[in-house]
Parts: structure tokens; sequence; C-alpha cells
């Protein structure tokens, strides 16, 4: 309750003038675009907000919320005002179908950010498509949603609405299996995966591009989310003499995974990908967690003054869920939406296009494909697949209980 | 090397675990033949009980010689709150409503506790960090750490009590007695609400015991944890033949031990290489489940019960 | 004269000195006025400002005409003043209160008082602070509550009884909202009027439950429920439910007729297809559900996994639909071939887990199908040529199923249609409905029929009924074979409506339907055994967690204590069948407080149907 009661308090501050003169009319369902100065676009959220995988939605749902906040402080898009209309996809595909009718069918909603699945994406993607209405990620990795099925040989592009700040799992992969044989120097990785699609995709490419570089994989497991107990698979990589333990998942499992490990004796170093990014992974293994290492998308956060602000802004506001995962994507992906709403308002000739979901959506979409701007996890641009061209990638290490950037740069694979 | 000791012996442990809770399954289930999903929950409130002990009321640094009776003590008051609580305004009212209602109520009990730690613990809409016995003992072919060895001796002291006292003590016995025939027992002057009582009070009891192991084993709790655990505690319950507390404890260690074999040896069968590992594990357990159920309908240690659904 | 509007039912209530009263000390004229007043001024408050900025979902800010919330007050109070007025024997509404109770409207008062003040606080909780209330919403908080008090100062209807004036609490409670034993039969109508009336009621079936799921946030949602589940408990202590069932019963085809042209009005009622969307997502989960309630409600067996059947017609589906991402992407079935294709699937494997597990009783089939539930998913998790075999593309799913075409019809585009514009979920919602009529025909034949009885006996008494003759497993067999064949075909319209099939939503309990847990849920809160029970059930159970959004993440402990306190209230389900229900009598309930019991079945067949 008390965020609702933020936000609408500062919506109650920034649109009192407005809110006074509407006082007459109830319908204000859409046709509020057109005269300049009272135009209120909606950015739609669909993350999983409740149950499970909530912490990490709510993240994506804050960070859109923030993006939009500076959008209307700092004027982005001038006479222009935006807000959020977050829904709650319980990650579950249906819900997130029916979440993307409803953001289609609200005539004020410009474009959405989300969701944090990839299997919900693939029941969302058509839905938006046919309504050429914008849908950036901030988390999905998934090759396929972009490049399609057979990515690996002839990528062609499925939906041209949908897009991504988020980097894929081939290069986050790829990266993550260079650093392990060549900077770690390392020869032989157990790869664990939490048949996700996420973090099996991840765990794929790793195996793949780990033997391409001179590594061998010398046994691999697959655990289930919700799992505590890898007690016979920590014997199993203890009796495999592997000198590393790659992780495809999220820190839900990896960071007991890695408890589990050292507690038995075990002191190689597990290496996962953003999605084990987190402050969190370090809280709940302790100690075990020295050394581990994961990838993650852009340059460090400390590098860039924005990232820094983000962060700020995020705990300052007491805002619930966790900002590390994809908070800052979201933030991005956000951003992307509400400038390309300003491109298409300046290239209008300082108007918005009067008639929202035939012409402004697909304006949006694009410009949103046109995007070229510093974000705050870096450059946000898309390339012809929808997908961000930020290929910059981070190698992150804990050291002393913290994360800190061993490696940064860009993988060619 | 040879892991099969080692995996026996992370079999057993997670076993115990189940064995403990599922004593609380089988408790209830015996005298009111009820399937508390909910007991998974109540596992887990223990679990957090004792984590406020320790993170919130002992001062910092005690050491884990005087914090881990304490919390157990926590957890325990906790989880038998919340299970005595459960059964006087949930369950109780339901007693002679059609069979298939306390399930529903339990399914919602269940939301409804994990969703009130999530919401309102301090950070627990993330894993806890919990205080953990993480020192190691090399056996020769078996490594355990300190938190296995008090999971083991708790285990054994609560299944030999519970034993002494259902076969000893007067309500252990007017417990078998309602077990039995709740009607008969009634009417020989035993105060059977008291008897479902106490069950549920074991039963929470119990589970907070495991908790306790758990948070020392694992090093963390989190709101979730029940969940899974429960459904593994009841599949143990009836594996070991519902109603039966020697049964609960034996079911939830052939349980851990198949998942554990299962997990670490089945992709080294020729032809099963894809069928192996820990994803596949719960479904060779619950194989077992079925594979025992078709041959011994009744479970490994449950006694032939005559048309009780 | 006087006296007989006083109180209803003179002959049987001691003299005046005895008068039974209520709590309230006050004169009955007076009660009486008080309650017409204070109806009267609730409508009139509507009409008034409620809070002073439009922020407040709905926009209460309005004078001269109601809107949002102060739509569902106007309703309860339009209610309130209607039962009053007919306890005034005014002529024209007397029909209103049959049996010439009070109850109604306590009840009727009750929900005006409800639905105003979780209005009030609405406000003043999500706007911080009682300042935010404009004089009108202070009206209407007064307004709200004479009514109540008005109510409270009647006798209640069955004081006759003879308890009424010294039991407790718990015992005046009863008494206030219990329907009374005897209702008055209707005087005849003829058949024209019959149909008239079931016609009438039908509509206003499908408006009712047309504005539940078109409510746009979650507050007008709860004030929706609230409203209806008053206004429903009120006609039925009027007993105009008992007499609306007896019509019913006498026009059997004619009401299911009725009800199926209600369910397809709905998406013509529509201009948004999102709310097509809810549609043909409850549908689909209603209709699995009253699958499941052949195998739960009818023939007694727990299953713990019967969203597995689900998932294997979805998979079948979408294996055969010529997706790109299919192991046999070569192959298009069309979609009849492909429906009945995934029902033999499901047939296969519910035969082939039902065969080994029916011998064993109760509970342990419960956990053998609980079992089954997680194999499949966990299976088809598995099963992507990395840690199994290839065949389900594990998590990622199958994505890409094209949608259907039948008779060159291309449900994923829009159609015009007598100058309704049909939107994609339209169409599907309009197959449904018809996979639907197909599963309650089904569904009806089945449990009419000499299987029927079987699997009742074989639920009431096993061994009872194996000793009569009844070969029980072979019923228990077609039971679970047929119940998983209807998952099995809602399965395969499902994996075309969500574009995708993944795993993840395969599984026990989630927060979110459907799974396991939620479709047991949905048979035994909306009523076991019956048609209409399993289908409101599952509407509840879908529209409970998408409208509580507002709650934000405290939707899911609202949505676990909702069920608790359902089954608390409501154990036998909504929608009772008969037969448990005459069980209940017989036992006498005890704990069971304050609930009516007996609400016709097929009165809500319409009422679902719509």
């Amino acid at each position: 309750m008390r965020q609702r009661s933020l936000v609408i308090l500062t919506s109650v501050l920034t649109t009192g003038a407005l809110t006074l003169t509407a006082c007459g009319s109830r319908d204000n369902s859409g046709d509020k675009s057109g005269d300049g100065s009272g135009t209120t676009l909606t950015i739609g959220v669909d993350a999983p907000l409740s149950g499970e995988n909530s912490t990490t939605g709510l993240g994506i749902q804050y960070g859109v919320q923030i993006a939009v906040d500076d959008a209307n402080k700092n004027n982005w898009v001038p006479g222009v005002k935006f807000k959020v209309k977050a829904l709650d996809d319980k990650a579950q595909p249906a819900n997130g179908q029916s979440n993307a009718t409803a953001l289609v069918g609200d005539g004020t909603v410009v474009g959405a950010v989300g969701p944090l699945n990839s299997g919900v994406a693939q029941s969302m993607q058509q839905v938006f498509a046919s309504a050429n209405m914008v849908q950036i990620s901030p988390s999905n990795t998934n090759p396929e949603l972009t490049q399609g099925k057979n990515w690996q040989t002839k990528k062609t592009r499925p939906y041209k609405t949908y897009f991504r700040t988020a980097t894929t799992d081939a290069n986050q992969g790829g990266f993550a299996a260079q650093y392990a044989a060549q900077g770690l120097k390392k020869k032989k990785a157990f790869v664990v995966d939490d048949k996700q699609t996420y973090g099996s995709g991840l765990a794929k490419i790793f195996a793949e591009k780990f033997k391409s570089y001179g590594g061998t994989v010398v046994g691999t497991d697959h655990v289930n989310t919700g799992d505590k107990d890898f007690g016979s698979l920590v014997t199993k990589i203890k009796n495999s003499k592997a000198d590393l333990l790659y992780y495809g998942g999220q820190y839900d499992e990896s960071s007991l995974i890695t408890k589990q490990l050292k507690d038995a004796g075990v002191k190689i170093p597990l290496f996962g990908g953003d999605g084990m990014f987190a402050s969190t992974y370090i809280d709940v293994a302790g100690k075990a967690a020295e050394g581990d290492l994961a990838t993650s998308v852009g340059v460090p956060a400390d590098t860039l003054p924005a990232a820094k602000q983000f962060i700020q802004t995020y705990k300052s506001k007491g805002y619930k869920g966790d900002y590390a995962a994809y908070g800052a994507y979201a933030y991005d992906a956000a951003s992307a939406i509400i400038k390309a709403v300003k491109a298409v308002k300046d290239a209008n000739g300082g108007k918005l296009p009067s008639d929202i979901k035939t012409d402004l959506r697909a304006k949006v979409v694009d410009e949103v494909q046109k995007s070229d701007f510093e974000g705050i996890t870096g450059k946000v641009a898309f390339d012809q697949y929808g997908d961000t061209t930020n290929k910059q990638l981070t190698v992150y290490q804990v050291v002393n209980g913290k994360w800190k950037a061993v490696k940064t740069g860009t993988y060619n694979g | 090397m040879n892991t099969l000791p080692q995996q026996l012996a992370n079999g057993l442990l997670l076993g115990s675990m189940y064995g403990l809770i599922a004593i609380g399954y089988t408790m209830v289930y015996g005298i009111v033949q009820l399937i508390n999903f909910a007991h998974g929950e109540i596992f887990m409130t223990g679990a957090f009980g004792a984590l406020t002990v320790y993170a919130y009321i002992l001062p910092h640094g005690t050491s884990m010689w005087a914090a881990v009776p304490l919390m157990l003590i926590g957890g325990a008051i906790v989880a038998v709150l919340v299970a005595v609580g459960a059964e006087r305004f949930a369950y109780r009212p339901l007693r002679q409503a059609p069979r298939l209602a306390p399930l529903i109520t339990a399914i919602g009990l269940s939301l409804a506790l994990q969703e009130v730690v999530r919401n309102f613990y301090p950070g627990a809409d993330k894993a806890r960090s919990f205080p953990s016995l993480d020192t190691t003992h090399d056996l020769g072919a078996v490594t355990i750490k300190d938190a296995d060895i008090f999971l083991i001796i708790a285990a054994i002291v609560c299944m030999s009590s519970l034993a002494y006292f259902v076969r000893k003590s007067r309500t252990g016995r007017a417990m078998q007695a309602t077990a039995q025939d709740p009607d008969t027992a009634q009417l020989m002057g035993i105060d059977t609400n008291r008897i479902i009582v106490i069950a549920f009070a074991i039963g929470g009891l119990f589970a907070a015991v495991a908790a306790v192991s758990y948070g020392l084993k694992y090093g963390n709790v989190d709101y979730r944890m029940g969940f899974l655990m429960g459904l593994k505690a009841f599949t143990a319950a009836v594996l070991g033949g519902i109603g039966n507390i020697y049964g609960a404890m034996l079911g939830g260690v052939v349980l851990g031990i198949a998942e554990t074999l299962a997990s670490a040896y089945i992709n080294n069968i020729p032809g099963m290489q894809q069928l192996g590992g820990q994803s596949w594990a719960n479904v060779w357990a619950f194989c077992l489940l079925i594979l025992v159920l078709l041959l011994r309908p009744q479970g490994l240690l449950g006694e032939r019960v005559a048309d009780r659904a | 004269m006087t006296d007989t509007t006083k109180t209803p039912t003179p002959e049987n209530t001691a003299p005046a000195t005895t008068a039974p009263r209520g709590p309230l000390p006050l004169p009955t004229a007076a009660a009486r006025a008080l309650l017409l007043a204070g109806g009267l001024a609730t409508l009139a408050s509507t009409f008034l400002a409620w809070t002073w900025t439009s922020e407040f979902p709905g926009d209460l800010t309005v004078y001269g005409y109601p809107g949002g919330l102060q739509w569902l007050t106007f309703t309860a109070g339009l209610l309130t003043t209607l039962f009053t007025l007919a306890s005034y024997q005014v002529r024209g509404l007397r029909w209103l209160l049959p049996a010439g109770n009070n109850t109604p409207l306590l009840l009727t008062a009750v929900g005006a008082f409800g639905v105003t003040w979780f209005t009030i606080l609405a406000i003043a909780i999500e706007l911080g602070g009682l300042v935010n209330l404009e004089p009108g919403g202070w009206i209407a908080a007064v307004a709200s509550l004479l009514p109540l008090l008005g109510a409270l100062a009647l006798p209640p209807a069955t004081a006759t009884s003879g308890t009424g004036s010294t039991g407790g609490t718990k015992e005046t409670i009863k008494a206030y909202v219990a329907k009374p034993e005897h209702i008055p039969a209707a005087q005849p109508l003829n058949g024209w009027a019959q149909r008239l009336i079931i016609t009438a009621v039908t509509a206003l079936g499908l408006a009712v439950f047309t504005y539940g799921i078109d409510t746009e946030y979650g507050e007008l949602f709860i004030g929706y429920l609230i409203v209806v589940v008053f206004a429903v408990w009120a006609l039925h202590t009027a007993g105009l439910l008992d007499r609306f069932s007896r019509l019913v019963a006498a026009n059997r085809g004619f009401t299911l007729a009725m009800g199926f042209a209600a369910a397809i009005a709905f998406p013509f009622t529509q201009t948004d297809d999102h709310y097509a969307n809810i549609g043909v997502n409850i549908l689909i989960f209603g209709t699995v559900a009253l699958g499941l309630n052949i195998v739960v409600g009818l023939a007694g067996l727990l299953d713990l996994g019967y969203v597995a059947f689900l998932g294997v017609g979805a998979y079948t589906a979408a294996l055969v639909s010529g997706s790109e991402f299919s192991k046999f992407s070569g192959v298009q079935f069309p979609f009849w071939a492909a429906a009945l294709t995934g029902m033999a699937a499901s047939l296969v494997f519910g035969v082939l887990i039902g065969a080994p597990t029916l011998r064993l009783r109760g509970d342990y089939l419960a956990i053998v199908t609980l079992g089954f539930g997680e194999i499949f998913r966990i299976a088809v998790n598995n099963m992507d040529g990395q840690s199994g075999p290839d065949v389900t593309n594990g998590p990622n799913g199958i994505p890409s199923i094209p949608d259907l075409k039948l008779f060159g019809f291309n449900f994923g585009n829009p159609h015009d249609l007598g100058g309704f514009t049909l939107g994609r979920f339209a169409n599907y919602y309009l197959l449904m409905v018809l996979i639907m009529a197909i599963v309650v025909l089904v569904y009806t034949r089945a449990a009419d029929s000499r299987i029927g009885r079987s699997w009742i006996a074989i639920r009431e008494d096993e061994t009872a009924a194996t000793a009569m003759g009844i070969n029980g497993f072979r019923v228990k067999l077609i039971a679970f074979a047929l119940g998983a064949s209807l998952a099995g075909l809602a399965g395969t319209v499902s994996a075309h409506v969500t574009y995708s099939v993944v795993p993840t939503p395969y599984q026990f309990a989630g927060s979110t339907p459907p799974n396991s847990a939620f479709l047991l849920a949905a048979v035994v809160l909306g009523g076991m055994g019956t048609v209409a029970g399993p289908l409101l059930g599952a509407a509840l159970l879908y529209l409970l967690p998408e409208k509580l959004d507002f709650l934000q993440d405290k939707s899911l402990l609202a949505f676990g204590i909702a069920l608790i306190l359902l089954m608390r209230f409501r154990p036998e389900g909504i929608i009772a069948n008969r037969r448990r229900q005459l069980e209940f009598h017989e036992t006498g309930q005890l704990d069971i407080p304050d609930t009516p019991t007996l609400t016709g079945e097929p009165a809500v067949t319409t009422k679902a149907g719509a």
C-alpha cells in the first residue's frame, strides 16, 4: 500500500492542475493525446510481481518506475507525462498473455517492458506484434526469441515489435567460457544448470565454447528450481576432480550449491551468469561465495554515475524487490520507449500523432529500432534482430564479500 | 574413488529430515484422516521462529552450544503455535464437513502462511542466512559436518522419545486408541479434541526440530522451503505406511536414499544416461513410491486398514 | 392490517408483550421507516461527490450521477429499498418477499452498508486519510448505516422456532439469516411467462457476470463481490431462488439453451479483446475443472495431479500443430484430428496411470496421482535431447503454435459478425463454448446413466457397491479415463490460445490457475458433483487472483485467506449437490453456522452458463 500511496502522491503533485480541469469528465479512456500540454502516456510492465519470482519481477517494475519518474521530472518529452501500469504475470504464460491483451486494449499504453521469463515472452510476442506495439524485455536471454529457431545457422527475426536490453545466452556463455579457459586457465569444468530457459541455454553454450577453447567438460548435471539439497551433486563434482563449476541459473540455487560444495571441502570457484550477480548471492552463501565469479552485461555500475544514481534512488525510495539483476535493464528499456516517443513527436512537428492505437504505437516501434543513447547499463541500441548492441560484458568476482569487476570486454566468438 | 558410502550418507541425512517432517503428517492422518498439506509451512515457520531467536533475541556472538537449544525452543514454540492454531481455527470447524474441504483449507493455509512470512518477516522475500555448523569431519570414505551429526542425533532422540511416549504414557495410549476408533475412544472417556491437538503439537515440534537441522545444515532459510520438503515428507509418510510413526521415519530414509542414489548413479546405467541426474531424481522417487504401493498398498510398515477413505 | 405488516407471521408469534424484537430497541414501524428512508438516502448519496480527486479509481468526484463503486452502492441501496417496499406490501412488489420474512431486508442492508463503507475506507486508506472524503462520502456512510440499524431492530424471521429470544449471539445471528422453512408456492404461470422470466433472469445473469469480468480495478471487483454475495443471499432467503429453481426444473432444456445463448452472447458485449481473453482462460479452466468433477465429484477419487492431463493434451496438440519448434514440425493435423489425438493421448495416460493404481484406496491414490503430475512436469521439462529424449523441447517449450483454421475460418484474425467485431480471443472463446457444451453434455449424460449411478455408489460406499455387483475397478477406470480425455480436449485448445506450451503451468500448486490444487479447489469450492459448481468455482478462482492485483504483493495472502474462509463458511461448496445437502440436514452440521443450505442446483446452471 505504501508504494501505491507514494506513486499516487507523486502523480497527484505533478498532475494537480490536470486533475482539477478533468473533474467534470469521468471518461479518460484514451483520447487525451493531441493537445500537447496534458498528454499522459502509459508504459506497461509485465513481470511476476507476486509469488515465486517476484523479487526479481519487482526490480523490473520499479526500474521502469524510476525511469518514468526521471522522464517526468526532467521533462524528457516536453508536454507528455508518463505513468506506469504494472501487471503481474506470476511467471505463467497464460497470465502474461492476458496482461498483454490488457495493455494492448488500454488506449494510453505506448509500449511495454517485460516479461522476466522467456517462456512467458513466447505467449506475448504475437499479441504485441498484432497490435504493432513495442515490447522490450530487460531479461529474456533465449536467442530464439529474436533470432528464430535456427539462430545458430540462419538468423531470422520472428517479431519486429520485440526487443531486449538483455544480451543473449550466446554472448554471455561464450564470454564466460573464454574467461574461464584463457583468463582463469581452468581445464576441467563441471557444468550444471537449472533446466530453465535461461540457465540451460547458458550452460549449453558455455559447455560448447569451453570445449572449443581447449577445456574439457568432466561432467554435467541438471537440478530443479526449488531444490535445496545438493549433497549428491556435490559428491559427484568432488569425484570428478573438476577445477571449475559452471552454473546456469539463478542465485536461489547457486548460492546453496556453492555453500554445500565448499562445506564438503571442494574449493573450486563457481562461475555463473547475470542471474546470480546479486548481493543476495553473497548474503546467503556467506564465506563460501569468496572467489566465485559471474558475468554481467554492460560495464560495472560504479563506473557510470547514472547507474549509481539509479541504485541510490531505488534504495532511497524504499522499493521492494531486487534491482541488481534486471532493474537497470528495465530502466533502459523504459527509457528507450520514452525517447522513442520523443523522436516520434519531434518528427511529427512537435505533436504526437492523434491516434495512439493505430499510429503512435507503430511509429514508436520504428523509433525504438533506431534507439541510440547512453543508458545506465551502457549504450542502448538495437540490431536488426532487436537484440541490444551493447555487447559489453564484465566478469565479476567475489572478493572480501563484495562483487568486484575483474574483466570488462566484448565477446566476439 | 568410491562414492557410494558418501552418497548413502547424503541420502540418510536428507531422509532423516523428511522423516522428522513426515511424523507430523502421519500422526495427524492417523488420528483424523486429514492430509495436512500446510504441514510443510509449519516446518517453515519453525525455521523462522528459530531464526528470530538467533538474529533478534540472542546477543551477537552467542556460542552455538548455547544458541542451538534456544533456537530449538524458539522454533518449537512458533511451529507448535502455528500447528495448534491451524487445527483450532481452520480444521476443527471442518471436522464434519466433506472430506475434501479441509484439503482446500490446507492449500489456502499453506499459501497464506508463506505469504505472511514473505510479507511481514524482515528480509524474508529473499533467502535469509541462518547460522550453520560447518566444521567438517573426514571419516575416510565419508565426510560429514557438525550439522549432519546434530541432525542424526536429533532424529534418533526424537524418534525414540516419541516411541516411548506413544507406547508408555497415558496420553500416548489414548492416542493409539483414538487412532483405532475415535468414537469408541470417546466413549471410553478420552478427550479426542485434546488428543488431536496433541497430535498437531507433536507434528509441529518435530517439524521445528527438522527446521533447525535444515537451517544448521544449509545455512539459510526462505519462505518457500516448506513446500517441496512438505511434499516429500508426505510422500515419505505414505511410503512408510501413513499412520505409522516408524513408517514415517523409514519412508523418509528410504526416499532420501532413493533420491540420492538415483541422482548419482542412474546415468551410469547404459541406455539411461539421459534419464539420470538430479533433475530426474524426483521422478525415480515417485516411481519407487508407486512401485511400493502396488506391491504393498498399505506402505512399508502400514497395517492393512479397512476402508478408511 | 397494520399488525400483519409489522410481523409477517403473526399467527405464529407470541402476543405483543413478548413480541420478538431485534437487538436494537426500536418500534417495528419506526425500524421499517428507517430502512426505507435509509435506502432512499443511500440511493441519493450516490449522486454526490464522495472524494475530491479522480485519483481514486472510478472518479467519484462528480455531482449529478453515480460512477464506479457508487453504482454498486446504488444497486445495493435499490435492492434494500425494493425489499423494504415489498415488506410494506406495496402492490406489484409483493412477489419479492413470498415468505414475508425480514432476513432479505437485513442482508441487502448489510450489502449496501458493506460496499459503501468499503468504498469510504478504501478512499481514506489509499488517498491517505479521512480528509479526502467530500461531504457526499460522509452522507453516504451515514445513509448506508441507517437501513442496517433499521433491519437490526426488526424481529428475526425464525423467532417462531422458539429458540430465538434466549439463545446466545450465535443463535441470534443464525436466526437472523436463516431461510424460512416454508415458502409459499407461487401462483402457477403459463409457459410463456415462465420462459420470459427465465430469459430475463439469464440476461440479468449475463449482465452481472459480464460486469464482474469487466471490472477494471480490484476495488470495484471487491465491491462487486460484496453486493453480489449479499444480493444472492437475500434472494435466497427470500425464497426467490427456490421459486426460480422450480421454474427451471419445469423448463430444463430451455434454461440450458438460454444459458448457452448467454455464454455465446458474452463476446458480443465486449469491445476489448482482453475480456474475451479472460473469458477463454476461464472456460479452459472451467472445462478442465468439470472433467475433474467426474473423477472427484462423481466417482469420489481424489486426483492431485489432474493438470497433467491438460498438459498431455496441450503438448500433443503442440507437437502436431505444425509449429517449427515441434519435434514433428512437418506434421500439421487439422484441428479435429489434433483434438482427437490430444484426447486419445490423455486417455492413454489416464488408463496407464489408472490401471495399476485404482486398486488403491482413498488417499493412497491421491499421492500416486500427485506423483504422476510431478513426473509429467519434470519429464517434459527434461525431454529436450540434453537431459532426456528429444521430444518436448524442455524448458523452452514449443512456441509459435499457429492459429487454428476451421473451414477456412482463421481464428487468429478478427472477424466482423453482424456489426460486431470478434477479435482473436473471442473466436477461441466461442470455440471453447462449443467444447464446454460437449463436456457438459458428456457430464450430464454420464452422471444420469447407469455408469454415473455406479460412480456415486462407489463414492458413497465402495464395499457396499461392490457387494451389489458393481465392478468397482472398471467403473473407476472409466471415470478416470473420461476425466483425463476431457482435460486433454481442453488442453488442445489452450495450446493454440497461448501460442506456446511450456512446462511451468502444469505443477501441483502455484499462485495461479490452472494447477492441480486450483483445479481441485475450483471443484470443491464450487460444489462437487454439480455442473455449475466447478464452472463458478473456476471463474471465481481465476478472477480473484487477477482482480486482487491492487493488493500488490499481498494478493496471494488475501487469496489464501479467502480460500480458508470460503471453506470455513461453505464447506459443501457454493452450489451444493442436492444429495450432499440432504446428508447435511441429517447430520445436523452443528459446526457450520449461519449459512444458507439449499441453493437450487438447476437455478445456477443458468448463472454459470452465462
